[in-house]
């Protein structure tokens, strides 16, 4: 096998000045004769108005990079909310065929296995909630833990968290913190089959022990969110939204019991190039075939990984109703805080595709990437099924998120897959500059936006100049078939850690 | 010495230091710093012994790391003083600090793990040099 280019030493500042070659509107190619090593095409989802951004960091490589993993299919994947991450960009899809010696890379999922957003709405309308919304904002905070070092109200046995991420959500549903109707709006129903908890190490238990129902911090919040405009009339209605209308949306994922179960199966795959003659350039992108022991044994761990994210973010829900209830002195059935829909965008799935004109089932790797299936699928819940999967893409804190639907071209364009957010385009320390002598929370409550963080750090990070557009981004995605608009929210809340 | 550099979605730290064991203390203060975002506010009123086996100084330097980030995250100790020997064995290590004090305590940011990515350590003349990116 050719050895591809190591990548040099760290060099921040240094974007990518590699061929982009325009192949439509709204898709760019990295020909796989750009370096040694590429398998395929790197493929790029964006707008134009997004180069300049594109080619400032260094994901561009990284989607190349990706485009040596061993039985790699039709072309490495990025959405137009691509940025330098590790190992993978964000915004990466990368899909490898099994029978073909495809490989599965925890890079490829990210330290934060099924990270992922849900979206529950309300019967309130912005009149209702506009007095209360300070009060509303500091009871989430007070009451839901967030941030660095916060443990949660729920401490589970590792017997307890064995259970918990064999059955998923449904374990939560014979607890009382979880209804059928939750259940029925989750990917995958919130239980990924073939999860194995006895794959879990005893440090990612004591890590996960009291951390299930916890945000978190980093780019994870709570949002309180109004419609502000609907762009799909018949899609919208079908989905319970309406312009005017309070939602509030949850990101986070697998807390630490995920981060230590993508480090474990990255220790334990130190030796695999060597052992399986793998040449990579990246020590990030390191891999094992799907069907090998480790390959099998990451699989089972990512899996029950993914079903205590299901369960962080059901746990979440779970509380952000209560406080509700609290504030609004109804319960939270009477004020409508229905599930719309829970996504992952960090995970790797087995999926069947259509491939080269023939069935297969491949690999999905989706970091910072989300599943988009379109009308007619068959893992689509049977209520959305006529119109296809609801899709959740949260923005910025300061200016909009969106909630789209699977697009008729997502399957033979991208495995299925469209884009998880708007993307940074600052990094943290070039936002934290921007920062100084601002007061960013003053900011955001002269927009009307109630925001609250537990750090520092967190509002200087993830202020909404750090992030690119995302109505650009959405535009994109949806341009190029791969989930189209249905609404845009705008936040009114925020709870950071 | 260590630095942190510009990172997309993360944060890099490099450090530099005469000897394989003082920059395993350079980068474990580069972790806690990031982590706290000041070092001062740790008292090192708490020792523990951590022995680290290996010959590769990468993944020594992943290894340690990751055992000071475990020790946050399942314990809930900080640490602020390292006194680190490395031999053909591995790492021997003594450690100081205390255990986390929300009252005294400010934390900086969530710190999921010492990726791979661009991990590296070298030797360059008379220093030593490691390079590592943390998930945020």
């Amino acid at each position: 096998m050719t050895t591809p280019r190591q990548n040099p030493s760290a060099s921040a500042d240094r974007g990518f000045d590699g061929p982009l070659e325009r192949v439509d509107e709204c898709t760019w190619r990295i020909p796989k004769s750009f370096r040694p090593g590429m398998l395929v095409d790197g493929l790029i989802f964006t707008d134009e108005r997004l180069i300049p951004q594109l080619r400032g960091d260094r994901a561009p490589e990284q989607v190349a990079n990706v485009a040596c993993l061993p039985g790699i299919q039709t072309a490495s994947l990025a959405m137009p909310d691509i940025h330098w991450g590790y190992g993978f960009c964000i915004g990466g899809v990368c899909a490898t065929d099994p029978a073909a010696g495809g490989v599965v890379s925890p890079g490829g999922v990210g330290y934060d296995i099924n990270c992922g957003v849900r979206l529950l709405r309300t019967n309130l309308t912005l009149a209702d909630v506009q007095p209360v919304l300070e009060p509303l904002i500091n009871q989430l905070i007070r009451d839901i833990p967030v941030g660095v070092g916060q443990g949660g109200r729920h401490v589970f046995s590792p017997a307890e968290l064995r259970q918990l991420m064999q059955e998923g959500v449904p374990f939560l549903g014979r607890q009382g913190f979880a209804t059928a109707d939750d259940i029925a709006c989750i990917e995958a129903e919130g239980c990924i089959a073939d999860a194995v908890p006895g794959w879990v190490s005893d440090r990612a238990l004591a890590r996960g022990a009291d951390q299930c129902g916890t945000v978190g911090a980093g780019n994870h919040f709570i949002e309180v969110q109004v419609v502000d405009r609907v762009a799909d009339a018949r899609t919208a209605a079908a989905f319970g939204l309406h312009a005017g209308q309070i939602c509030v949306l949850i990101h986070s994922g697998s807390r630490g019991l995920g981060y230590q179960v993508c480090d474990d199966a990255l220790r334990s795959l130190r030796d695999a190039p060597a052992k399986y003659g793998f040449a990579l350039p990246d020590r990030q992108l390191v891999c094992a075939p799907v069907d090998s022991p480790e390959g099998r044994h990451y699989l089972g761990a990512m899996r029950a990984a993914a079903n205590y994210a299901f369960c962080n973010r059901q746990l979440l829900a779970w509380q952000v109703r209560e406080v509700f209830a609290r504030i609004f002195g109804r319960s939270w059935e009477t004020l409508g805080m229905t599930l719309l829909y829970d996504v992952a965008h960090n995970m790797a799935k087995l999926e069947t595709h259509t491939v080269a004109g023939g069935s297969r089932e491949v690999c999905v790797h989706r970091k910072g990437a989300t599943r988009a299936f379109p009308a007619g699928h068959p893992d689509v819940p049977e209520r959305y099924r006529e119109l296809g999967q609801p899709v959740i893409i949260p923005g910025d804190m300061g200016r909009a998120s969106w909630v789209l639907v699977g697009g008729p071209r997502s399957l033979e364009r991208s495995f299925g897959t469209t884009c998880h957010g708007a993307g940074r385009c600052l990094s943290r320390t070039a936002a934290t500059k921007a920062a100084r002598g601002r007061n960013i929370q003053q900011e955001l409550a002269t927009s009307g936006i109630v925001a609250r963080c537990r750090s520092r750090e967190g509002l200087a990070e993830e202020q909404p100049l750090a992030y690119k557009d995302v109505d650009i981004v959405v535009e994109a995605v949806h341009r190029a078939g791969l989930s189209s608009k249905v609404a845009r929210l705008r936040p009114l809340g925020v709870v950071k850690g | 010495m260590y630095e942190v550099f510009e990172h997309t979605a993360d944060l890099g730290i490099r450090a530099e230091a005469p000897t394989l064991g003082l920059l395993l203390t350079d980068a474990a203060r580069g972790l806690v710093s990031v982590l706290t975002g000041d070092l001062a506010q740790i008292r090192p009123s708490h020792e523990e012994h951590l022995v680290i086996p290996g010959i590769d100084p990468v993944w020594l330097l992943q290894d340690w790391l990751a055992e000071l980030l475990a020790a946050f995250d399942v314990r809930r100790m900080l640490f602020c003083e390292f006194d680190v020997a490395v031999d053909g064995q591995g790492v021997s290590a003594t450690i100081r600090g205390e255990p986390y004090d929300p009252a005294r305590h400010r934390l900086a940011h969530e710190i999921k793990a010492i990726t791979l990515h661009e991990l590296d350590v070298r030797q360059i003349g008379p220093l030593w040099q490691a390079t590592f990116i943390v998930d945020i």
